[in-house]
């Protein structure tokens, strides 16, 4: 007997359709899987056995043969299991064919016969070609995300099998989680002081420009990049579903209940490996932080620790917004949009006396400000150093200053900008190229004199002028002023371009 | 200032005279006081003129064994100078130095600084790319740490440029920190007129930039002054070399600057020298508690006198601002007669570096006005941009 039931499998952060074949026919007792299987699919013949036998069903003494198709491509994990064991089950005729004609199946088989969670239900969903879509039920929150009422829950094999005989109906599913009332995020009043800071928080997120911070140690660096995905605009439902297939494909834990529309923030400790970051791994390949920051925030915190070659890996990814990550089995492609926000010490010693009070030697901090490469420097539009807060600001209360304005205020401010942008034809400002300058953010005479000035000095190159004039495109926007961009606009993007590293003896 | 294209005759043979092994200047220095150069290495090719016997360093002429009566084989197994000289062709082998725009000068030689002729311990031969002449104005050294403080540094560069600027050449050691500073300081009066031109006095060769680092800042002065050695071209900075550097300087100057310097240090050395030379040595005094002006501070509190500023220094040398450089002579100081706005931006800056956040926050303006008026207060020299923050400057 010949069955087929429908299920997917993984490509990166994109599901895949597969159909699950099974053949049972007359000959010595065997099983085999055929069609690409990877190790950790092989696997499922043991768990499908003992999870039919232990459910109380009867194994087909015969052979069996399990072809995944299209055998192009390569199966992992083990979100497979239940396909096959209901395949073999119908192929054996213990279940009628017609009852899983429309289904799909997704699960791992326990060796009792208990469904369990599989990573990636996200993309897997949304791949498989069926009517309705059988999960198990810790899965199912995820699964609605894509196919609402389509999705069925079952627990155990043995349950689900009289379920598709007819002699019982679908299990209830487990209760939606009320939908997290999206916490609110750290709030930017909390940053004391840091005037510059805080405008290079609100450009960044207006404009899509990457930012470092240069600082010491308690300066508030942190403080600040976990306060900008609060100022992004929150993901529309395409972003979201996006965002959700990486999160899954991942196996990072989805929000119950909604789609997660705060823009992700994601902060690898920089012991991070390569792959790590940008994505890849075994037989089934993973989307990396990089990927996961998707549409959100990157934050890589003491950047100089991190190692220089993961480091230089990010250059062309942050240009193009995705990573093909190739390897001898597969090229994944994986989505890498994000916006990248780094903190760093000045030097070792981190100057724990503020500015110029630094004992490290030239060589010292040379080498310290040489393990970020000076082509990744160079992607940061903005780079601002950042100073421990003085201590009369520290400790002022309401009354001796103004109070620090939220994120909501800044937030408002930063989607009118990007609205700004978006009539442009621009995704933001950051992306504008270098050929549409004049067209896009042309300059106000006061501003072209200004620029030929710092040209002429020597104290602006050709990269840093375009840089420059993104930067200040992006400020009158958030002014929003359209119209060509004054001197003062460009007097605040140098103020946002801080010369960070004392080069000039190596440069001669 | 032209440069004689032409090498002197002899100057292949002087300088290959200065490659023979065990050759100190002492004792090339009497060699070609007594013979021309070409004469002396036809001596050694045939054996006349032989390595002197024992320790080279007190090699007067009349020591050497210069016997044409066969004095017997040499008594110790030090390689000899006869045979290298006989391998070597110093007429092609210089014209490859030539190329490179390598220059050779002895004692005697209209081009030999006039200041060394007269040193206890002149260098045999000078090599250098560039241009001498810029040794006939009055040349100050300024010399310190390599380890150098951000203020220091900053001082360094002032003194250097405004030294440069009115007319006197900067001599330096071309090392990383305050050397580095020195001569940038230089090269950033280049555009002035009647500004002088750096001079680099190098412990390698050359044509071999040490350190690495400085490759770039190297060939500016040799484009804008000139770099000089006593050493071989193509030998490395060896440790040893660098306080037979700093003699050279000390020789070369009428001044010695120290700018910064750790508790020991070359800059000491090269301010032992002058002392004992009798050139001036003057101190900027340094903070008390920074490890990079413990030497410095404790050569101040030993004698030499203090020097704040390029003008301490010309005074010092009995020389004068020329009026053209003299910052336009302010009736009134430019800090008068700025607007509130610069005023209080001005405020918020302090006289020790100050980062833009603390100068926004404190002058309670925008970013982009303050970058506004900082950028006009620059212009009017009150303030200074510093790799981190902003500095005050006074105003004359």
């Amino acid at each position: 007997m010949l069955a087929t039931v429908a299920s997917s499998t993984l490509v990166g952060v994109e599901g895949r359709p597969i159909s699950v074949e099974v053949h049972v026919s007359r000959g010595l007792p065997s099983f085999t899987i055929v069609g690409l299987p990877d190790a950790s699919c092989r696997e499922s013949r043991d768990r499908v056995r003992a999870a039919i036998v232990s459910s109380g069903l009867k194994w087909p003494q015969q052979r069996v043969t399990v072809n995944l198709a299209p055998s192009s491509v390569r199966k992992a994990g083990a979100g497979l299991d239940l396909p096959i064991a209901i395949a073999v089950l119908v192929a054996d005729s213990q279940i009628s064919g017609s009852a899983v004609g429309e289904v799909g199946f997704l699960g791992e088989l326990g060796l009792d016969g208990s469904i369990r969670k599989v990573p990636g239900v996200v993309p897997l969903v949304h791949a498989m070609r069926a009517g309705v879509v059988v999960v198990p039920p810790s899965c199912a929150s995820e699964a609605e995300l894509v196919r609402g009422s389509a999705v069925r829950c079952a627990a155990g094999l043995r349950g689900l099998v009289s379920v598709l005989r007819g002699e019982e109906g679908w299990a209830a599913r487990p209760p939606a989680a009320l939908p997290a009332p999206s916490a609110p995020g750290p709030d930017l009043a909390d940053v004391k002081g840091q005037p510059l800071a805080r405008l290079a928080a609100e450009v960044a997120a207006a404009g899509g420009h990457h930012l470092l911070f240069v600082g010491p140690p308690g300066a508030g660096k942190t403080m600040l990049a976990e306060r900008l995905p609060g100022l992004l605009p929150p993901l529309g439902t395409e972003e979201a579903l996006e965002v959700a297939r990486i999160h899954s494909a991942a196996g990072l834990t989805l929000p119950a209940g909604a789609l997660l529309r705060n823009p992700p923030f994601r902060a690898p400790h920089h012991s991070a490996s390569l792959v790590s970051l940008i994505g890849g791994g075994g037989a089934q390949m993973r989307p990396g932080e990089l990927s996961c920051a998707h549409r959100g925030v990157l934050f890589l915190d003491e950047l100089a620790e991190f190692p220089p070659a993961v480091l230089d890996t990010l250059r062309q990814p942050l240009e193009e917004g995705r990573v093909l990550v190739c390897r001898a089995r597969a090229s994944v492609d994986f989505p890498a949009r994000v916006l990248l926000v780094a903190a760093m010490n000045p030097c070792p010693c981190g100057r724990e006396g503020g500015p110029g009070s630094c004992r490290c030697r030239d060589a010292t901090r040379y080498r310290y400000s040489a393990r970020v490469s000076g082509p990744l420097l160079d992607r940061f539009d903005l780079r601002v150093i950042v100073e421990r807060p003085e201590v009369s600001e520290l400790l002022a209360t309401g009354a001796e200053r103004p109070a620090p304005e939220s994120t909501a205020t800044v937030a408002a401010r930063v989607v009118a900008a990007r609205e700004m942008a978006a009539v442009r034809g621009v995704r933001a400002n950051a992306a504008i190229p270098s050929s549409r300058l004049d067209d896009l953010a042309p300059l106000q005479s006061g501003a072209r004199r200004l620029l030929e000035t710092r040209l002429r000095q020597g104290r602006l190159s050709a990269r840093g002028l375009h840089r420059i004039r993104r930067v200040a495109r992006t400020l009158a926007d958030l002014e929003g002023d359209s119209g060509p961009v004054s001197a003062d606009h460009v007097y605040g993007a140098l103020a946002l371009r801080a010369e960070l590293f004392q080069r000039e003896e190596a440069a001669g | 200032m032209s440069e004689p294209v032409e090498d002197p005759p002899g100057a292949a043979f002087a300088a290959a005279l200065a490659g023979l092994p065990g050759m100190g200047p002492a004792t090339l220095v009497g060699i070609l006081r007594r013979w021309a150069p070409e004469e002396a290495w036809a001596g050694v090719c045939d054996g006349s003129l032989r390595r002197p016997e024992g320790r080279g360093g007190s090699g007067a002429p009349e020591q050497l064994d210069l016997s044409d009566d066969g004095g017997g084989p040499p008594r110790r197994s030090k390689p000899g100078w006869r045979d290298p000289a006989r391998r070597l062709d110093p007429p092609g082998w210089w014209a490859r130095m030539a190329s490179q725009g390598i220059r050779v000068t002895w004692p005697g030689q209209p081009t030999y600084p006039r200041a060394l002729e007269a040193d206890p311990q002149p260098p045999g031969v000078l090599f250098w790319r560039g241009s001498l002449e810029w040794l006939q104005l009055p040349c100050v050294a300024l010399v310190g740490t390599r380890r150098a403080s951000p203020d220091g540094r900053a001082v360094a560069f002032e003194i250097g440029r405004d030294l440069a600027a009115a007319g006197v050449c900067v001599v330096s050691g071309l090392a990383l920190g305050i050397d580095a500073a020195a001569h940038l300081g230089a090269l950033g009066a280049r555009d002035r007129a009647g500004s002088a031109g750096p001079v680099g006095v190098a412990a390698s060769a050359v044509d071999v930039p040490y350190p690495r680092r400085n490759a770039g800042l190297w060939q500016r002065v040799v484009g804008a002054g000139a770099v000089l050695s006593e050493n071989l071209p193509g030998r490395p900075a060896q440790a040893w070399r660098f306080p037979s550097r700093n003699r050279v300087i000390a020789g070369l100057v009428q001044m010695v600057v120290v700018v910064e310097s750790h508790a020991t240090g070359g800059s000491l050395i090269t301010a032992e020298a002058a002392i004992a030379r009798g050139v001036d040595v003057r101190v900027v005094p340094g903070p008390v508690h920074s490890p990079a002006s413990v030497g410095s501070n404790q050569l101040l509190y030993d004698g030499p006198g203090p020097v704040r500023n390029a003008q301490d220094v010309l005074d010092g040398l009995g020389l004068f601002l020329s009026p053209a450089n003299d910052g336009a002579a302010p009736s009134t100081s430019p800090s008068d007669n700025l607007g509130a706005e610069a005023r209080t931006v001005l405020e918020a800056v302090g006289w020790r570096p100050t980062s833009l956040n603390q100068i926004v926050e404190r002058a309670g303006l925008t970013a982009a006005r303050t970058m506004a008026v900082l950028d006009e207060l620059e212009a009017r020299g009150l303030v200074g941009c510093h790799h981190d923050g902003w500095v005050r400057r006074r105003s004359s």
